[in-house]
């Protein structure tokens, strides 16, 4: 196999999604045949959309980038001859919005290299920190304006500063890792990438409010990044970093076990103490009883991972990029129905437009809205696309900026649908302890379950909306009091899609399956049959004719179909045995 | 109980705040937390067996029942859901003639949905014994799991 | 540390630092009702029954866990705030199951405490029995007999078989002590009261005014006290000389009739109005409804033939043959009736299907038994005299689309009609309210009451069949009751209880499956329903012996066995029904699934019913802080959250010299097998 001369270094990302998409055999397959060049794993820069990912670093110190590298020998050899297929660059829309300052190391450096992180300025942060006083590193935390990126948003340095205030035995800080929003993968991309970076905000966050107690609470589904922390505290350990004003700090690991609702502060505690985890009153808040009664401060992944670089280069420098109320970057996680998903950094009051169709590549006559804060938030129609992205704006629009999980939309969803798949993910997360959560939820769900079955009715409208607001007004804790919200902005915003579920029993979307049909094109069959023999209940006559009555509305026809001739049409459309 | 068979559990601290993580261990070895890894879990963590259920009942991630060779995990996540994972579960389903949260007869699959996997930008995607695989279409779900049933 | 002072509903109060909203409502007298808070345990805030109002924020706060801040303004009793505690608790009913009250009770158009009335037959006690009977039922040797048993119709145990034989132990229950069983009666007030009609509704009315402390006189248009009971119904349903028992009782507590004193005619409600306090009207339905054919005048009608019989004590001559048009209750009492003098044919005509027929499913299978022939789907177009005899041209039918009745129209079939031969037609085809003209009546004739209160103007009430239209004696005798509170009500001034109850139900016996049944008490019988005991048919073809004699003691212990006795243990104590009934939440407001957590009796003095739990974890926490013992446990999460024990195993023996939980259980999750 050719392999270039001009090559010094080779860089796969095997970052989860870079693994999913074939990542790990195209780094095999590169093993086999380089020789003696240095061939480094790398984390996820974010470009999801190109995966998998191999940067080629020349002698002359240039990088080439290949995108969608395929794992067989002669995509390998393209890469080593540095041949022109698959050459990726940035697109421009990205290069020219985005700013990456949190995630500037991610997808550059090995992710488990303690040395290649402190090549590149990794602990001067704490390094600095520890030669100044606590409360002037709370200080610069606060002049920082940093709000938690957790999605509450509550500013980090007050935070910070009630935990230092507290006298006990021992304090704790608990990293929340717990990423439970489904469709969002910031803190997995950070935790993955750059796992010291987070540690390093975690240690400076110990001597400034006296911690010496460490957890990180993270999910059991992000296996590499418990890998990566893990062989990174062990760095540290080695290092004697974790000794500071001499106390030796203990910085725990521990797997969540798959519950939504440990996202919430008090319910994370308990569960960090083996129990079930359901939330409590608060007060009293966690910094002043929290884990085994100790004071206890929580933050999250990207809030922690925010720390070195404002320590390290001056809260002022972070706050000079932002909005008024909402200061610094934020990480997005962007998918959905967009040409470029992936994972973006952008400044602060960045518009929703600029992030869905300049930096996520979507054709703005194809997106309908854009979902931010997950199961918590709110669907924001495209006619509000000029919004800024910042914490304040988006909750006047009924949304919340969350975690940074950004859902566009296409124009062929159903909206009412996706409240219900809302709905149901909080429904079956509700830790089952208050009335309106348990209850409420369940009888909100099931009412959406019967509108997109086609047996909804105008009033249930009406009961979305005032038992929305009951539950959100009548729920302890934050899971309970969002829940409601994809109902609610959607009720707000795409309120004729309800009524013509209700009132015509139509999805316009042509999603619910009790109201669509399914078709056969006659005219553009080329009779090959593969319909016929793929439908798995038969609904497909030897005339090539559907039988709706059968029909399960599963599509495998539609999507077999060699020539596009199946499609879904509107209830009524379809054939019907027993008709002509 | 036999004091042998949960010896791994002794790398654990035995105080309860541990109980989860000690029946993580128990489902890493096993696949799934039996009755009497309830009990030994009780024992180890001086709890009640009641809350050790309690506890585990909670979680999303323990199993009571024996899984398949190949553990299934088709994504529900957002990105997933409105890329059309209601029809990769069906194609699984329908191809493997088991429901969600079933084993077929020996206990070479498992199904299950999962809440996310964080691979959004790769939707809709799927898991089998924790190996991700994205952009399904019905072609490339049938072919994944027909290559898995010929292993 | 210092007060914390805030505003409560309008009223500057202090709290201890450490006191919630709710510790200082209670000692402000504010009442603000909770389910999950229980000052033995920790703090669990689940159920949000006690929300309150933080004014300035306009959040809503659990005030069971909320303490309050200096300044803060808390609602606690506005509009708003019930409507959220309403509505938690609408939640909380909506996977809620169990019975509040058991189906057989809330079937008796009476409302008779039907399940402890069989159970106190169970256990032997029939005194116990009659005195449960007759707190709603003051005719029960009557009723006893008589009644269509709304209650059996109802019974759970149709689930698995036929229902438990209730209205048997009414009658012996009455046949044993009614003659020498005297409720308390309290001492009477200066007033009384005029009852127009001695029947059901007016006996009932008298009784219930007499054991509110009010003197009745009864007026009654015949000769003797009674109504249908005496001049309807036939002696061998109900023998005469038992009504006559069952009146005396009625003088014995000094009601006094004065009979043969007919409204409009001897008797002016004007004058009655002001002579008494108060006037009950429950004259019944003694006009004949019409055959609407040729020559109906050919045909007798058959309350009024009933009623010549019934004043012949009984007897009379041969009809030959017989024909009766209908197919109600006083249609069977006709045939059946003209068997017992002595016809050699009995026919029935009618014009649906048996299946259609008004009369209840015991009459028209004794009327089989003892020879009746049924003419179904036939309507007679005419009659005429021919030879001495009468022939009655009838017409065959179909049935068609339903009507308004939601039984199936019956429509007539072209070119079918044919003549029959008979010596007396009698037509049994309904009755009506012959109201006098000074008593307001609605378009069909029944005096126009307020259908809440029974009220009709000035101090007259009316119940009973004139303003029902024709119905049951249990339900003549429910009207009664109610316008007896009602005229209590009128002369004292005073308000009697209204009954605004909540029942929360697991569903009529016909959506159930046998699984579905909840088995509260130990030993349930799984034998079949216990056989009425009839006298001979020959005696019961030629004579106008009772039917059927009374079932003894023992066999009617054996069939209380029988009984589910399905209502909820905790119905007199149980914290969510009472709170709901005091907001007003209803259990149909909010409709959803329910989880089907089974229920566990296997403890030998305790029963969870799992399905009732509102998942507060008070036993829960009982259990493990205050007893130290940790047997429960909440397992899953989300809307299938439930409380259970260590693999589902049963709770331990020991539990029953404990038994914290179930004191603190705030529904009947978890009670003693009190049955």
């Amino acid at each position: 196999m050719m392999v270039s001369d001009k090559i010094k270094k080779i860089k796969v990302g095997t970052a989860s999604c870079g693994i999913a998409a074939g990542a790990d055999e195209v780094l095999e397959l590169l093993r086999q045949y380089v020789g003696d060049i240095t061939i480094e794993e790398v984390g996820c820069v974010g470009h999801c959309y190109a995966e998998p990912l191999v940067d080629v670093e020349t002698v002359d110190g240039t990088v080439i980038s290949f995108q969608h590298v395929p794992s067989t020998v002669a995509g390998v050899e393209n890469v080593l001859g540095l041949g022109d297929r698959g050459r990726f660059t940035i697109p421009a829309g990205r290069r020219n919005k985005e700013l990456h300052k949190v995630i500037g190391l991610a997808g550059k450096i090995c992710p488990t290299s303690f040395e290649q992180y402190v090549e590149n300025g990794g602990y001067d942060g704490l390094k600095k920190a520890l030669s100044m006083i606590p409360q002037a590193v709370i200080d610069e935390v606060r002049k920082s304006g940093l709000r938690g990126r957790g999605g509450g948003g509550f500013p980090t340095g007050t935070k910070w500063g009630f935990m230092a205030a507290k006298q006990a035995e021992q304090k704790v800080l608990i990293c929340n890792a717990d990423e439970g929003d489904p469709g969002a993968f910031m803190d997995r991309s950070l935790m993955e990438s750059v796992p010291h970076q987070l540690l390093e905000g975690m240690l400076i966050g110990a001597y400034a409010t006296g911690a010496t107690k460490l957890f990180i609470y993270c999910r059991a589904e992000y296996p590499l990044a418990i890998k990566h922390l893990s062989i990174a505290i062990d760095q540290i350990y080695e290092k004697r970093l974790n000794v500071i004003a001499g106390l030796e700090l203990e910085i725990v690991i521990k797997e969540g076990a798959g519950a939504f609702v440990c996202g919430e502060e008090t319910a994370l505690i308990h569960s960090l103490e083996g129990k079930r985890g359901t939330p409590r009153f608060r007060p009293p808040f966690p910094t002043d009883s929290g884990w085994q009664d100790y004071p206890t401060m929580i933050n999250n992944v990207e809030t922690l991972a925010n720390i070195p670089l404002i320590v390290r280069e001056g809260g002022e420098m972070f706050a000079s990029v932002g909005t008024e109320g909402s200061k610094g970057t934020k990480l997005f996680a962007l998918a959905g129905d967009l040409r470029c998903p992936g994972l973006v950094e952008v400044p602060m009051g960045i518009t929703l437009a600029e992030i869905v169709f300049d930096i996520g590549g979507a054709n703005p006559a194809e997106v309908k809205a854009v979902q931010t804060g997950g199961p918590s938030g709110g669907c924001i129609p495209v006619d509000k696309f000029d919004t800024p992205v910042d914490y304040d704006s988006l909750k006047s629009l009924g949304a919340i900026m969350g975690s940074g999980g950004m859902i566009v939309i296409g124009k062929q969803r159903c909206m009412v649908e996706t409240a219900r798949y809302f709905l149901d993910f909080t429904h079956r997360e509700s830790c089952g302890k208050c009335t309106f959560c348990r209850v409420g939820t369940k009888r909100m769900f099931e009412t959406l379950e019967r509108i997109t079955a086609g047996e909804g009715v105008p009033e249930d409208l009406d009961f979305l909306e005032e038992m929305g607001n009951k539950v959100r007004s009548g729920s302890l804790c934050g899971l309970g009091q969002t829940a409601p919200n994809p109902v609610l902005v959607t009720l707000r915003y795409f309120r004729s899609e309800y009524e013509s579920h209700v009132r015509e029993k139509q999805c316009g979307a042509l999603v619910c399956n009790a109201l669509t049909d399914v078709l056969l094109d006659q005219e553009k069959c080329i009779k090959c049959k593969l319909c016929i023999k793929n439908c798995p209940v038969n609904a497909v006559s030897e005339d090539f004719v559907i039988d709706n009555t059968l029909c399960v509305r599963c599509d495998t026809c539609i999507e077999i179909c060699p020539k596009k001739t199946i499609y879904r049409v509107k209830k009524g459309e379809g054939y019907y045995r027993g008709q002509n | 109980m036999e004091q042998t068979e949960y010896d791994y559990l002794k790398k654990i601290a035995p105080e309860p705040g541990n109980l989860i993580k000690g029946l993580q261990a128990i489902q890493a070895r096993e696949g799934y937390v039996s009755d009497d890894d309830i009990r030994a879990a009780a024992t180890y963590f001086s709890l009640a067996e009641v809350e050790v259920e309690g506890v585990l009942s909670f979680y999303a991630q323990f199993k009571r029942n024996p899984p398949g060779k190949y553990r299934i995990c088709v994504c529900d996540g957002t990105a997933c859901h409105i890329k059309g994972s209601a029809l990769i579960l069906d194609w699984v389903s329908t191809e493997l003639g088991i429901k969600a949260g079933e084993t077929d007869a020996k206990k070479l699959f498992s199904l299950e949905t999962v809440a996310c996997l964080g691979c959004c930008s790769l939707a809709p995607v799927m898991s089998i014994n924790g190996k991700v695989f994205g952009n399904l279409d019905r072609k490339a779900t049938v072919k994944i799991l027909k290559e898995h049933r010929k292993k | 540390m210092d007060k914390i002072n805030f505003i409560l509903d309008g009223k500057a109060v202090s709290a201890q630092p450490g006191q919630t909203i709710l510790d200082v409502a209670k000692n402000s007298d504010i009442s603000i009702p909770t389910l999950c808070h229980n000052q033995k345990i920790s703090r669990t805030t689940s159920c949000f029954v006690c929300v309150v109002k933080d004014v300035k924020s306009g959040r809503f706060l659990p005030s069971c866990s909320a303490c309050p801040v200096p300044g803060q303004e808390i609602d606690s009793s506005s509009d708003e705030v019930k409507n959220m505690r309403r509505t938690a608790l609408e939640l909380l009913l909506s996977e809620h199951t169990g019975d509040c009250e058991a189906p057989c009770t809330i079937a008796c158009p009476a409302h008779a405490r039907v399940e402890e009335y069989v159970r106190a037959g169970r256990k032997g006690d029939f005194l116990e029995c009659l005195k449960i009977v007759k707190e709603r039922i003051p005719l029960p040797m009557s009723i006893g007999r008589v009644c269509p048993r709304f209650c059996e119709k109802d019974c759970r145990k149709n689930v698995t078989g036929e229902p438990v034989a209730i209205n048997d132990f009414k009658r012996l229950a009455a046949d044993l002590y009614y003659e020498t069983y005297l409720e308390e009666l309290p001492p009477l007030i200066d007033k009384q009261v005029a009852i127009v009609g001695a029947g059901p509704a007016g006996l009932a009315t008298a009784y219930f005014l007499r054991r509110n402390g009010i003197a009745s006189v009864v007026y009654d248009q015949m000769p003797q006290p009674g109504g249908m009971l005496r001049y309807g119904i036939p002696e061998y349903r109900l023998p005469k000389a038992i009504l006559d028992k069952e009146l005396a009782h009625f003088n014995k507590i000094g009601i006094k009739f004065e009979c043969s004193r007919k409204l409009g005619a001897d008797l002016s409600l004007k004058e009655l109005k002001q002579k008494f306090g108060a006037v009950a009207v429950t004259i019944g339905c003694w006009q004949p409804g019409s055959m609407r054919c040729e020559g109906e005048e050919l045909a007798v009608q058959g309350i009024e033939w009933l009623e010549k019989i019934a004043l012949n004590n009984w007897q009379g001559e041969n009809p030959g043959r017989v024909i009766v048009v209908g197919g109600g209750n006083t249609a069977m009492d006709c045939l059946r009736t003209a068997i017992r003098l002595g016809s050699p044919d009995v026919n029935c005509f009618y014009r649906r299907t048996e299946a259609e027929m008004p009369a209840e499913g015991i009459e028209i299978q004794e009327a089989h038994e003892e020879g009746v022939k049924f003419n179904l789907l036939t309507a007679p177009v005419g009659l005429r005299r021919e030879n001495g005899h009468i022939v009655m041209t009838c017409q065959k039918m179909e049935l068609g689309e339903p009507d308004a009745s939601g039984r199936r129209r019956p429509n007539p079939v072209p070119g079918s009609e044919y003549d029959v031969e008979a010596d007396l037609v009698i037509a049994a085809i309904g009755q009506k309210t012959r109201a006098t003209a000074d008593l307001r009546a609605t378009k069909w004739g029944d005096i126009d009451v307020d259908q809440e209160t029974y009220h009709l103007e000035d101090n007259v009430f009316a119940a009973g069949d004139c303003v029902t239209g024709a119905a049951t004696v249990v339900e003549g005798v429910a009207g009664g009751r109610k316008i007896a509170l009602g005229i209590v009500d009128f002369l004292t001034g005073s308000k009697h209880q209204q009954e605004k109850v909540i029942n929360v139900s697991r569903g009529h016996w016909s959506s159930l499956v046998p699984d579905d049944l909840v088995y509260l008490r130990n030993d349930v019988s799984h034998e079949s329903r216990v056989k009425m005991d009839f006298i001979p048919l020959a005696e019961r073809c030629s004579t106008f012996s009772e039917v059927t004699h009374t079932l003894s003691e023992e066999f009617m212990r054996k069939e209380g066995e029988r009984c589910l006795e399905c209502s909820c243990t905790a119905k007199a104590d149980c914290k969510l029904k009472s709170i709901s009934e005091e907001y007003g939440a209803s259990p149909e407001a909010i409709v959803g699934e329910k989880v089907k957590s089974g229920y566990d009796n296997r403890h030998p003095t305790i029963i969870r019913d799992r399905m009732k739990c509102i998942k507060c974890g008070i036993c829960v926490k009982i259990c493990k802080e205050v007893i130290n013992r940790n047997l429960l446990s909440q397992k899953q999460r989300g809307f299938v959250t439930s409380v259970g024990t260590a693999f589902g195993e049963p709770l331990p023996d020991s539990c029953r010299e404990c038994g914290a939980c179930i004191e603190e259980c705030p529904v009947g999750a978890l009670d003693w097998k009190i049955k």
